[in-house]
């Protein structure tokens, strides 16, 4: 068997944002291509986002992805206020990550509980769990329904949220509804102690030598940073495009990226094995067996990194909504009509950036890198790796295409790609 | 034992997912109740399980961008008994068509990209393809207005 010939195709891969495509090329007993294929279709933001106003723009690009939709937002918000030397109050920042943290509970959730755990009980769905797990299944939807709340108290909704603008919020927070959030926040504490109980104890191990790349901020916001690398690399927010270079994949209605010259992995993995100092204190004290993991180089420890992610964003919501006074603020106005931002922050799946020219007060050009984007070509070298080893481990040859399948959708699940967002900026000019 | 449930599809054409990401959380308070009275017999983002056959009733997020767009909604069409669009995208094509709305130099841009990847001339509503049931306005959906109508067909 050791000279066969097989493909290999998954269509329409299930339990990740969007829709992609996995061709696995077998020639002479040797993994000869490996078609990653992000099959969304385009919808051209970036010529839509050209001549917008720079205060409609947020709006507009937050209809990227209906799930990263806070992220493109914040993002967005920032390179504009950059260009246009906009400073956010101290309270448009913690509202800001406050926004922040609800999207990462929801969506990390939304991973680990419905894309990763059926692999982990061998099932197809979530809402198969037998009578015995249902429980966690009632769990993660408390998870989400927090992390939903806490978007719709700070940014009046989870996806396309109205209130988060240019210059600050529109809204001013309902005071009443903050006790009551926190107590939310609290009751579901534990149920991520358990989730993480499960990914610790899951045996899944894949390793292959990789760079880690992720904007390491001092609170473990996600807002504010260095970009720094696993490698060594210290990189300022606005000189990111030095070090990013973007490369063209065939068939593919995405494009790569190359960090330095090689591959590199973006995401909780990253943010974990860069930064874990700054984890919140609570965060740090009841999760520590977890947290010691890190650093890893195991790209399935990216579902427990996921998990630590939560029990922060949650522990770090209720300090800052139990310390903060909010009062109504206005928008901050811009100082000049015309310049140039980059807007860097750490989206739920990595680095997210976005660099604006903006003229007159109208979007004159928009270069965004995508975290999943980011992430193909790591993830294409993954799956060779595990395809040639499950290939040349294998006997039997009945089991060997299932094996590979189910083992290829594991490791692309544990990236939690977005490919509604890696299909956008296919195109990327370097001006 | 005749199995009453409903057989159910959500379906995502080309747009951001907004309206099933949000369709989900709207699950975090009505699922286990749902789940008494349907099936979900397709919906990707939870399943693997691809049945587009015999379903009651069909939800479909986004807009009619390419060919392979409209042969799939389609196939969902000649499968459902109810076919609802879900958010304006299926509704009215914005914002994921918003290309219908470029000038002649960002047309040119695009171009040859609609060419290669077979897309129609402009992007379609669901309802210039295929005969659509009923409608549920938002971007994404209202929480309210879904359950109303869905619970409608659901009964």
């Amino acid at each position: 068997m050791h000279n066969h010939n097989l493909d290999i195709s998954i269509s329409k891969l299930s339990k990740i944002e969007g829709h992609a495509d996995v061709d696995i090329k077998i020639r002479s007993g040797k993994v000869k291509d490996i078609g990653l294929r992000v099959m969304e279709n385009m919808r051209f933001f970036n010529q839509a986002t050209r001549g917008q106003s720079y205060n409609s723009v947020p709006q507009l690009v937050s209809h990227i992805c209906g799930t990263c939709s806070i992220a493109h937002l914040t993002a967005c918000i920032e390179a504009v206020e950059k260009a246009l030397e906009i400073k956010p109050s101290e309270q448009t920042m913690i509202l800001r990550k406050l926004a922040m943290y609800s999207m990462m509970i929801r969506d990390h959730a939304l991973h680990l509980y419905f894309f990763v755990l059926p692999d982990i009980f061998n099932i197809d769905s979530a809402l198969d769990l037998p009578k015995e797990k249902i429980k966690l299944l009632h769990e993660a939807m408390h998870i989400k329904s927090a992390g939903n709340n806490l978007s719709n108290l700070i940014a009046g909704r989870a996806v396309h949220a109205p209130f988060e603008q240019v210059g600050g919020f529109s809204n001013e927070i309902d005071k009443k509804k903050i006790s009551k959030m926190i107590k939310e926040l609290k009751s579901v504490r534990s149920y991520i102690i358990k989730l993480a109980e499960i990914f610790y104890n899951c045996g899944w191990e894949f390793k292959r030598k990789t760079n880690f790349v992720a904007l390491v901020t001092s609170d473990f916001s996600f807002l504010e940073g260095k970009i720094k690398s696993a490698s060594g690399s210290v990189i300022e927010e606005k000189d990111y495009r030095d070090h990013l270079r973007n490369v063209v994949l065939p068939y593919s209605q995405a494009s790569g990226f190359e960090f330095e010259g090689n591959e590199y992995m973006v995401g909780a993995l990253a943010r974990l094995n860069l930064n874990k100092n700054a984890l919140c204190s609570n965060t740090k004290k009841d999760m520590k067996k977890y947290i010691d993991v890190f650093p890893s180089d195991n790209i399935y420890h990216n579902n427990l990194a996921q998990t630590i992610e939560i029990a922060h964003s949650i522990d770090h919501s209720i300090e800052l909504l139990e310390k903060s006074n909010f009062k109504k603020e206005p928008l901050i106005k811009p100082m000049k009509l015309s310049g140039e931002g980059v807007g860097v922050i750490e989206a739920a799946r990595g680095t997210l950036y976005y660099w604006l020219g903006i003229d007159e007060g109208k979007i004159k050009y928009a270069n965004l890198v995508i975290p999943t984007a980011q992430n193909l070509i790591n993830m294409r070298e993954d799956i060779r790796k595990i395809v040639s080893d499950i290939y040349n481990h294998k006997s039997s040859s009945e089991e060997l295409e299932s094996k590979i399948k189910k083992e290829v959708e594991k490791i692309i699940r544990a990236y939690d790609p977005c490919m509604s967002c890696a299909a956008h900026f296919l195109k990327i000019n370097w001006v | 034992m005749i199995d009453e449930k409903k057989r159910v599809g959500i379906f995502s054409l080309t747009c951001d997912e907004g309206c099933s990401i949000y369709l989900i959380e709207i699950f975090n308070k009505k699922l286990f109740d749902w789940l008494k009275k349907m099936r979900l017999v397709c919906f990707l983002t939870l399943s693997d399980k691809r049945e587009i056959k015999n379903l009651d009733i069909a939800l479909v997020e986004g807009v009619v961008t390419s060919e392979k767009d409209k042969k799939y909604l389609e196939k969902i069409r000649n499968n459902s008994k109810i076919l609802i669009a879900m958010g304006s995208c299926a509704i009215n094509t914005f914002p994921s068509g918003q290309r219908n709305n470029f000038n002649n130099e960002q047309l040119e841009e695009i171009k040859d990209h609609l060419e290669k990847y077979n897309f129609l001339p402009r992007a379609l509503a669901l309802k210039e393809v295929v005969k659509v049931d009923d409608e549920i306005i938002g971007c994404p959906i209202n929480e309210k207005i879904f359950v109303k109508i869905f619970e409608k067909y659901l009964i």
